[in-house]
Formats: C-alpha cells, sequence, structure tokens
C-alpha cells in the first residue's frame, strides 16, 4: 500500500500562532487599538456577507445522508478508515452504513515481504502484519458486521489471529477471497469458518492440505457451492473436493496447472456442477510410466461429452490468447505480481457469484471480472 | 409533447432570490423534476425553485445546454465537464443540492465524484480545512481516532 506522510500538528502551535496574531492589537495605543478594531469589525463584516454570497459556511456535515453515501461509495477502504471516519460526527457515522461494508476489499494493500528459499517462500516483517491487524480493526469496528464479501490481496501474508479476528467480526460473510501468501493454519482456518456458516464462495490461490480444508469448509458451511483455485489441481485436490463437497456448482481453475486425471475425475463425480472455468490452464497428462508426461491444448471428445452437461463449460487454449502466453510461459504456476495488478482478480465467469444464465457453446473466451 | 430543439420554447426559472432565468425548454427538462412538471402541464408560470439561488440556478443550466446540445461528442462532454468541476467547495456544494433537488443523476455523478476525488488520499485535518467541517469530536474522540489511525500516520 502506499505510505501517507502526513502528521498531526503537535500540540501548542495553534496557540503560538494565535498569541503572535493577537498581540500586536493589544499593545498599540487607544487610538490605533480602536481603528485597528474597527477593521476587524469591518472585515468581519465583509467575511459575513463574502460568506453569505458563496454561503461557504459550514454545511458539508450537514449534508443529506444519502448524498454523503454516494460520495463515501466511490472511496477504497484506506480512505474510509484513516480520512473521512475522522472528519465528524456526522461523517463518522454515515461511515458505518452497511451499504458501504457489504463487500471489504483489502486488495489495495500489499504485504511488505522478503522471499525466502524455503517454505513458507515468502516472510513479512512483523511491521506490516501489526499494520494490517490495525487497519482490520478499524475497518471491523466500522462496518458493524455487515460484510458479505471479503477480499485479501493475492499478495498480503496473513495470520492465522487476522483471518480469525475478521472472520468473528463478519458472521453474515458470504464470500471470502484468500491471499497466496498464507500462514494460516488448518485449525485457524477451521477456527474461522465456524464463525461464518454462511459462507457460500471461495477464493483460494493456495493450499497445503487440501483434504482437511475441504472437510472443514463443508463441516460449517452447508451453503457452500462456489470455488475459485489458484495453484495446480492435482487428483489429491480433486478427490478432496469430489469426497468433501460434492454438491459444488461452480469451480474455476483457470490459468492454473491442471492434470488431465483430475479434470475427468471432477467431471465424473462433481454430479451438482453448473459452471466449470478452465480458460488458460497448462493442460497436463500423465500417463503410466514410461511414457512421458506431455502437454495438450485439445481436449479429447471423451472431455467434451462429460463437459456437456454442464450449463457452462469455459475454455481456452489460444496462441493468440495474452492469458494463454503467461500461463505456458510461467509453467503453469503465475507470477501475478509481474503482470497488471489486479489481473489475479480477473474471470471468465463474468456472472459470478450466481445468475440465470443462457446456455453457452462449449468453447468460448471471453474477458470479464470474477464479480464481487 | 415534442421536447425536440427545433419545437423548444422558452421556460422561465425562479430562483430562491428572485431571479428569473429564462431557458429553452429541451434544456431545462434534463431536471427530471421540471421535466414531470412540463409533463403535467403546470409550466406556464415562472417556476419557483425555493432550493436553488440564481447563481447556483444559472451553472446548472450552462450544465444542462451543453449536455442537451446532441452535436457535442462524448470526448467533448466529458472535457468539457471536467473544466465545469473545477470550482470551490461552496459552489460544488451548492452544485450538489441543487443536482439532487433538481434530479438531475448525470450532474449529481459528476459532482460527487469530483468531492470524492478531493478526499482520496488525506487525512481528516486537510479534508475539513478544504470543505470548512467544523470538527465536532470530544477530545477522548479524537485522540481514540488519532491512535487508531496511528498507523496510517508512519
Amino acid at each position: 500500500m502506499e505510505k501517507s506522510s502526513w502528521a498531526i500538528s503537535k500540540p501548542g502551535t495553534t496557540s503560538i500562532v494565535n498569541q503572535s496574531r493577537f498581540f500586536p492589537v493589544f499593545s498599540k495605543t487607544r487610538g490605533e487599538r480602536k481603528s485597528t478594531l474597527e477593521h476587524i469589525h469591518r472585515r468581519h463584516r465583509f467575511s459575513e456577507m463574502k460568506e453569505n454570497k458563496h454561503s461557504t459556511v459550514r454545511k458539508w456535515e450537514n449534508m443529506p445522508y444519502d448524498i454523503l453515501l454516494k460520495i463515501f461509495m466511490t472511496l477504497n477502504i484506506v480512505d474510509m478508515v484513516s480520512g473521512i471516519s475522522g472528519v465528524c460526527s456526522s461523517w463518522r457515522s454515515a461511515c458505518c452504513d452497511p451499504v458501504l461494508w457489504k463487500t471489504l476489499d483489502l486488495s489495495q494493500l500489499k504485504s511488505d515481504y522478503i522471499n525466502i528459499p524455503s517454505e513458507p517462500y515468502a516472510w513479512s516483517d512483523d511491521r506490516s502484519s501489526e499494520k494490517l491487524m490495525q487497519i482490520l480493526k478499524n475497518a471491523l469496528s466500522l462496518s458493524r458486521g455487515n460484510v458479505t464479501c471479503l477480499i485479501f490481496h493475492f499478495y498480503i501474508y496473513i495470520k492465522d489471529e487476522h483471518l480469525i479476528y475478521t472472520a468473528e467480526r463478519c458472521p453474515g460473510l458470504k464470500r471470502l477471497v484468500l491471499p497466496a501468501w498464507t500462514k494460516v493454519t488448518v485449525e485457524g482456518f477451521r477456527k474461522a469458518v465456524q464463525m461464518c456458516k454462511g459462507l457460500e464462495s471461495m477464493t483460494v490461490p493456495c493450499i497445503s492440505s487440501p483434504s482437511r480444508i475441504m472437510e472443514a469448509i463443508s463441516t460449517n458451511c452447508k451453503n457452500f457451492c462456489e470455488l475459485k483455485i489458484m495453484c495446480p489441481f492435482d487428483m489429491e485436490f480433486a478427490t478432496a473436493i469430489t469426497t468433501r463437497l460434492p454438491k459444488l456448482k461452480v469451480l474455476s481453475l483457470r490459468c492454473s496447472m491442471l492434470f488431465k486425471e483430475a479434470l475427468v475425475h471432477i467431471l465424473n463425480y462433481l454430479e451438482h456442477l453448473e459452471v466449470l472455468n478452465i480458460s488458460h490452464c497448462l493442460l497436463l497428462d500423465i500417463p503410466q510410466s514410461p511414457a512421458p508426461s506431455r502437454v495438450f491444448r485439445e481436449l479429447d471428445a471423451s472431455i467434451l461429452e462429460k463437459a456437456s452437461r454442464l450449463r457452462e463449460f469455459l475454455t481456452c487454449q489460444e496462441n493468440s490468447c495474452t492469458m494463454c502466453q503467461y500461463t505456458i510461459n510461467d509453467e503453469g504456476i503465475l507470477r501475478w505480481h509481474i503482470y497488471e495488478e489486479g489481473l489475479w482478480r480477473m474471470d471468465e465467469e463474468i456472472s459470478f457469484p450466481r445468475q440465470v444464465m443462457p446456455p453457452a457453446p462449449a468453447e468460448r473466451c471471453h474477458r470479464g471480472v470474477w464479480k464481487h | 409533447m415534442s421536447l425536440s430543439p427545433s419545437t423548444s420554447k422558452m421556460l422561465s426559472l425562479k430562483s430562491s432570490d428572485g431571479k428569473v432565468l429564462e431557458v429553452e425548454e429541451h434544456v431545462a427538462v434534463l431536471c427530471e423534476t421540471i421535466k414531470s412538471l412540463v409533463e403535467d402541464g403546470c409550466a406556464d408560470s415562472p417556476i419557483p425553485l425555493a432550493n436553488v439561488d440564481g447563481a447556483t440556478l444559472g451553472n446548472v443550466m450552462e450544465w444542462c445546454k451543453k449536455h442537451a446540445d446532441q452535436k457535442a461528442s462524448a470526448d467533448d462532454l466529458e472535457d468539457w465537464d471536467a473544466e465545469f468541476v473545477e470550482r470551490d467547495q461552496g459552489e460544488l456544494y451548492h452544485l450538489i443540492m441543487a443536482a439532487n433537488y433538481l434530479n438531475i443523476k448525470g450532474l449529481l455523478d459528476l459532482i460527487c465524484q469530483k468531492v470524492a476525488d478531493m478526499i482520496k488520499g488525506k487525512h481528516p485535518e486537510k479534508i475539513r480545512e478544504i470543505f470548512n467541517i467544523e470538527n465536532d469530536f470530544t477530545p477522548e474522540q479524537q485522540e481514540q481516532i488519532r491512535k487508531d489511525n496511528s498507523w496510517a500516520f508512519e
């Protein structure tokens, strides 16, 4: 995030200025003082008239509530938390309106991090961690439990304490976008979802034990039906989903390394699946040895046949497609930080989370945004 | 009733400070409030606009005139709007209130965006200064807010 460079004026500064401004007035002779006072009086009257004419007297604090909301709606989390909420009491109360907190988008916040060669591969200092905690405290206090969609940046480093603190204050959470660099443990994740029983949808860039994470979701979140995975999708992942979340309706695996066996598995066993996005995936086939593993671009007839029952099957394996090129160049594990900011959030499943969509042809590629 | 420019007649609008402005009907009907009066046939006498002063009404109608001009391209309007919103906070306040009262969505959106842009990236003291807002927090509340936001002061 951008570092703010503003400072508070030190206590006492104002009074020194005032003294130096008013002191000369009282050191003058009576006649001089009279004319000065008259001058001040005249100036005051003039400024009154001027104020009346332009009506610049204090009014913004009494601005109709719905107009304040309209203005605040275009502001980001940092402006809400560190700017307008501290202006005056009426602005602060408008700041707490549920409409402003439906989505808590923290995608503006990234961690100061250091790359390290062993797990967890990224390390963030205590200062960023404390700062994130403070922002979460302020934001969640203003939100008054009204957040239904929570978005972390792909590159923010969160710990159990961040996720649990947030979950406790978002009882109505429906959609959660987790970052890639999480030090969140399975136990921490379980504690968090226990408090968010209404969770329906989640984006997970990285999971080390898919089975236990999916189990935590299936035990606690009965309405869970939408998942986006942003890391290699293999058989372990596929079986975790088919076992723990058999009722999944929407699955996006875009831009990730996708093993053919895993794709076939979910098409075979996810009976309730309606939408599947495998656009720009690096498709890998690992036949039984000694045959070598290979990258393939064309989906065979049996896969297309299985997928034909889906309401929407999104695929793209085009040489001319930039996203496909990125996936190939990065060998199926995208380095989102080198591409344009916000690209990691994109998804072709434009009607997300859920809307009635017309039946789509089996193959198509269109750009859209993963809607929150 | 046709509202096309060629057949447009003139409407009289009377501001809160008694100024009367003659405006072409196809321009004035960009204000939804006036449009409904026209459609209901209540727009014969000068239309009294009790919540809009003369200067602001002039500015509003200037915006409406530009936006009623069918020859203006989207780029042209964008540039014109960017210049139009370059005003002090007092004028912006009156424009917001007038756009709200007269129900002109385009103008309201425009000014609200301008105000939001003026707020972006600023700390509370600066925002109060720009918009001439009184700090009505108690010293205790003020201290709490300052403490909560200490991360942003670094």
